[in-house]
């Protein structure tokens, strides 16, 4: 088995948190299925859809309490290691439009980036990201500043009739 | 006039008046001398008779008469000469006294003409200094004032270009604030994360080792 593959809708340290307390919930259930007495009735425990991806995307069989534990680690080494991007819009961002930024990233910087989003509606458009160290400012505010020269020199274009 | 002038004159009037009296005191000493020196009774009687036979009061009066007559021409004829000297004087006074008057007053006039030429360049050399004092503080309030304005210019050119950018910025930024979807922003996102991507990858890296 190789790290374990993000799905899309897997996308911060909170989404993997809440993996990792599904994950420990199946294994409170199989344990405590190990313990019932016959007879007894038990219910079974809801999973989500993002830990159903999850585990089918990486061929993770969720009865299967290996499957679990490997899965378990990974999530943790996830947690603990993977990038953690903050990524700033001006609006609110779509699901289908965030899923692209998303997939991009873990194709282009890591498989396993992880996202947390904000809003800064003072950028009007485009976004800031902000790793451990640095933020990248990619926002129309941004770039409109580096135009600026280019703003002045029309502007002077126009004043002298060029 | 001058003092010689006025001397010659007083003095030409001096010696007319005195050679006048010395006349009159001539002609009348000769009246006396003409009684003569004493002379003996007998002679002086009987020439007292001849002459009063001779110098009877007639001849006498006629004797008289033509000394009167003679010393009232010789009178006449001297104050002839005297109101022709007189008249001659007086005329040449009034000549010098009109030459010497016009002298001075021509001279009176050249002073005063001088000085009033003198008094007008004065007033021109100072109107001139006044007018050059005025175009030199006129030059100078211009230079202050184009100075003053240049710079008031460039300031206020300055300022707007400072400005201008940042409030370009934050017009457009205002004004497409919420207008833009995400979806529509995506290729400028990608294409921005693209540029980036190596620096992103460089600080991940860096932050993770």
């Amino acid at each position: 088995m190789g790290p374990l593959k993000l799905p899309s809708t897997v996308i911060s340290q909170t989404d993997i948190a809440r993996l990792m307390r599904e994950l420990n919930g199946l294994d409170d259930f199989f344990v405590g299925a190990h313990a019932r007495q016959s007879g007894t009735k038990m219910g079974l425990p809801k999973i989500s859809r993002q830990i159903d991806l999850t585990a089918r995307e990486n061929k993770i069989n969720l009865l299967d309490m290996a499957g679990r534990q490997h899965m378990m680690a990974e999530l943790k080494t996830i947690y603990e290691k993977a990038p953690n991007l903050h990524i700033s819009f001006a609006i609110e961002p779509s699901p289908k439009a965030f899923e692209k930024v998303i997939l991009w990233m873990r194709s282009n910087i890591h498989p396993q980036t992880l996202v947390s989003i904000g809003l800064q509606p003072a950028i009007a458009a485009g976004c800031v990201v902000r790793t451990t160290n640095k933020v990248f400012d990619m926002s129309l505010r941004a770039s409109l500043a580096k135009e600026a020269g280019y703003l002045k020199e029309l502007v002077q274009g126009a004043v002298d009739g060029r | 006039m001058n003092n010689g002038g006025l001397i010659l004159i007083v003095g030409s009037l001096v010696a007319a008046a005195l050679a006048f009296l010395w006349l009159a005191f001539k002609l009348e000493a000769g009246g006396r001398r003409q009684e003569g020196p004493a002379v003996p009774d007998d002679v002086r009687n009987a020439a007292s008779k001849d002459v009063e036979h001779i110098f009877n009061d007639d001849f006498r009066e006629e004797l008289r008469n033509r000394g009167r007559l003679h010393f009232e021409k010789i009178i006449g004829e001297n104050a002839m000469f005297l109101q022709q000297d007189l008249r001659q004087t007086t005329t040449q006074l009034n000549d010098y006294m009109r030459a010497e008057i016009t002298r001075t007053l021509q001279d009176e006039f050249k002073k005063y003409e001088q000085s009033i030429a003198d008094a007008k360049q004065i007033a021109m050399d100072s109107i001139e200094k006044t007018v050059a004092t005025i175009e030199q503080q006129r030059q100078f309030l211009e230079q202050q004032m184009k100075s003053q304005s240049d710079a008031q210019k460039a300031k206020i050119i300055g300022r707007f270009e400072e400005e201008m950018s940042s409030i370009i910025n934050h017009y457009v930024v205002k004004a497409i604030g919420n207008q833009i979807d995400l979806s529509d922003q995506l290729d400028f996102i990608l294409n921005e994360m693209e540029n980036n991507k190596q620096a992103i990858i460089e600080d991940i890296r860096n932050g993770t080792s």
